[in-house]
């Protein structure tokens, strides 16, 4: 610890990464205490190693490039048993068609037609907008908002998903059409929608 | 005349788009659908605002 170099000046401008490091080991880990962990314990590798950055990519995806090690790593830790058992029950979520039959009807139309957003790019600016999206996000049932996360925030490719899953990339495809409908549902309910936020 | 599929199966069918190109018949199903439903054309647009979104949030702070 003595050799942390907290005088770096770039140990100010890493430490500014950590909600966003924070939301996404709670994302993976869906555990306050292991993300908290995770994340010091990336920050502390990440300043040990400040030299080897090259700036060849945003310090943000190269913490998170770390961070993804240390997850991986954490997951691992609680036991390979439990890796297994959620791979099963990723599985069990997206073979379970239940969740439809509350959004659709028994004629396959929407039970709450979607509305037409008003300008929804103008939300990108509003700092509340955010939290929302970000709450709706953590809404989202364990295994959808971990790979949803993976796939859309982190912009990983869904075959590498798949094979840390270890899911099929079909299973993959129905978790993640469930996030965005569960998304797209609660941003309607809490932002778009009418008497919502976003819409007055 | 393409298959004649509900928004359940559109709704899938657009979901499905974003990770690989459809086939054919899926395709022209899912174009037909879309021509006469604007709830679905509704959420096409809302899956692209999704996207456009979670791309940004990883560089929100």
């Amino acid at each position: 610890m003595s050799t942390t170099p907290v005088t770096d000046p770039r140990f100010a401008e890493i430490e500014s990464h950590r909600p966003y490091l924070v939301r996404y080991a709670l994302s993976q880990l869906r555990d306050g205490q292991l993300a908290e962990e995770a994340v010091q314990e990336a920050l502390l590798a990440a300043l040990e190693s400040i030299s080897s950055f090259g700036g060849k990519s945003s310090l943000r995806t190269w913490l998170t490039s770390i961070l993804r090690f240390k997850v991986i790593d954490l997951q691992r830790r609680a036991g390979a048993e439990r890796q297994l058992f959620d791979a099963a029950q990723v599985d069990a979520v997206a073979d379970d068609e239940a969740w439809l039959d509350d959004l659709f009807d028994e004629t396959g139309h929407w039970r709450i037609p979607p509305q037409a957003w008003s300008d929804p790019e103008a939300c990108l600016e509003q700092r509340r907008f955010w939290e929302v999206f970000e709450r709706c996000l953590d809404r989202l049932p364990g295994a959808a908002g971990r790979i949803f996360f993976k796939r859309e925030i982190l912009g990983e490719e869904t075959d590498a998903i798949c094979k840390d899953e270890r899911i099929t990339a079909s299973n993959c495809w129905v978790i993640l059409h469930r996030a965005r409908l569960g998304l797209r549902a609660c941003l309607e309910k809490n932002w778009f929608g009418a008497g919502a936020e976003g819409a007055r | 005349m393409p298959a004649k599929v509900n928004c359940r199966e559109a709704s899938r069918l657009l979901s499905v788009a974003c990770e690989r190109a459809l086939e054919a018949g899926e395709s022209e199903a899912l174009q037909y659908h879309l021509g006469r439903c604007l709830m679905c054309r509704n959420f096409e647009s809302q899956l692209k605002f999704l996207r456009k979104a979670a791309q940004r949030f990883s560089t929100e702070d």
